[in-house]
């Protein structure tokens, strides 16, 4: 039931994948964006990282999605005009990449996994939340600050670009 | 039982992907959802290493990373916005003021 | 017990997400196709035009959005990942104490700077 679980999760996010490369209308690549953060979050799922999941689902599908929404609708986007001319290059590193792949794939001796032990489903059944509390208030402190500041940052530049109007009248 | 390889094949495969987005699409936004796709590979990548290894130091970079993915996708959008205004296109092609 | 028994039984408290989902689908299609096969059908071209308040269509309905609205998802984004970083911090407060109460004041506080700033730029204001 798991592996199908898996497999489940495992082709739709890479069928949707594909569709955001390949759609030309904007506002379909970003529903088919949509549809492949969830099933992400599923993913996230059967590996026991219940908080990640719900971090994917409220952060990625709820607030960096709807960004990427309206800048679309922001723009008027219509049908994208047609691909970039790098096919070739793009061919190389892709095959490159898909050998690389399938060799990894094939390697299967030398990545046994280790067995979910009993210590690892106490975490997943106790809470994961308080797993990654635990070590993120501990270990983490630094660049957890640290992120905090660049997403200041990040707040502060996305307002001085977009927001240039304002400021002129302003001043 | 899901092998470690079967989830780092998935994320390779999603890598791929958005490496193939970046480099074939010429629409800005695109190019950017591109490099979402590649941001959750590296983060499959590290949630099925941190479950393997049973150690949770690959969830807690997962999740600075979706963090710093919001504030990328905040600018990102914001550098879009400011160059349409200025040339009604999100081509990449046309971004060439900075070429020499 | 095995890990995969283990992994088995876990899975299954999932299965009210999963009833859920089903539900949601089955509700979506269910109305689609029964309003689709209840409806009367006389189509005519006057009928099938865009309804505009009676008067004609003039433009695309896909028009443009102002930027305004991006300075508000862009915020929201901002702090709504501020949020997911509490919710560990209040799973655990009871063990990292005082220590964890100054981090996260500091946390809190550069957000704060963020918020002053938007605020005195006019980034909240409609206008």
């Amino acid at each position: 039931m798991e592996q199908a679980f898996f497999f489940y999760f495992a082709f739709v996010i890479a069928a949707t994948s594909v569709l955001v490369v390949a759609l030309r209308n904007p506002i379909y690549s970003t529903l088919a964006l949509l549809v492949m953060f969830f099933h992400v979050a599923g993913l996230y799922v059967t590996l026991h990282a219940e908080f990640l999941a719900a971090v994917q689902i409220i952060v990625y599908a709820g607030a960096i999605l709807v960004l990427y929404l309206f800048v679309v609708m922001l723009l008027n986007l219509k049908q994208d005009v047609r691909y970039h001319r790098q096919w070739p290059m793009a061919a190389a590193v892709g095959a490159t990449l898909v050998i690389e792949a399938i060799i990894l794939t094939a390697m299967k001796g030398s990545t046994t996994p280790a067995a979910a032990t009993d210590t690892e489903t106490a975490i997943g059944g106790a809470g994961n939340t308080e797993a990654i509390g635990d070590v993120l208030y501990t270990t983490y402190l630094f660049p957890f600050e640290v992120a905090s500041l660049i997403l200041l940052v990040a707040m502060i530049g996305a307002i001085v670009l977009a927001k240039k109007d304002i400021g002129e009248r302003e001043a | 039982m899901v092998p470690l390889s079967a989830y780092v094949a998935v994320s390779a495969v999603l890598f791929i992907i958005g490496l193939l987005g970046v480099l074939i699409r010429r629409n800005f936004i695109i190019v950017l959802m591109s490099v979402e796709i590649m941001l959750n590979a590296a983060n499959i990548n590290l949630v099925a290493f941190s479950y393997y290894l049973e150690s949770m130091a690959g969830q807690l970079v997962a999740l600075f990373i979706i963090a710093i993915a919001a504030g990328e996708a905040a600018i990102g959008l914001a550098i879009i916005i400011v160059v349409f205004r200025g040339k009604i296109s999100t081509n990449v092609d046309e971004m060439n003021l900075l070429k020499w | 017990m095995s890990g995969f028994d283990l992994l088995s039984e876990y899975l299954t408290h999932y299965f009210p997400i999963l009833f859920f989902v089903v539900i949601a689908l089955f509700f979506g299609i269910w109305s689609l196709v029964v309003s689709y096969l209840v409806q009367p059908k006389y189509p005519e071209p006057e009928k099938l035009t865009t309804y505009e308040c009676g008067s004609e269509p003039f433009s695309d309905a896909r028009m443009p959005f102002p930027v305004r609205y991006y300075i508000f998802a862009m915020l929201f984004v901002i702090f709504d990942i501020e949020v997911i970083f509490l919710y560990p911090w209040a799973v655990v407060f009871t063990k990292i104490e005082l220590i964890g109460l100054i981090e996260m004041l500091v946390f809190i506080g550069l957000f704060l700077v963020a918020y002053v700033y938007a605020w005195r730029k006019g980034a909240l204001e409609w206008d």
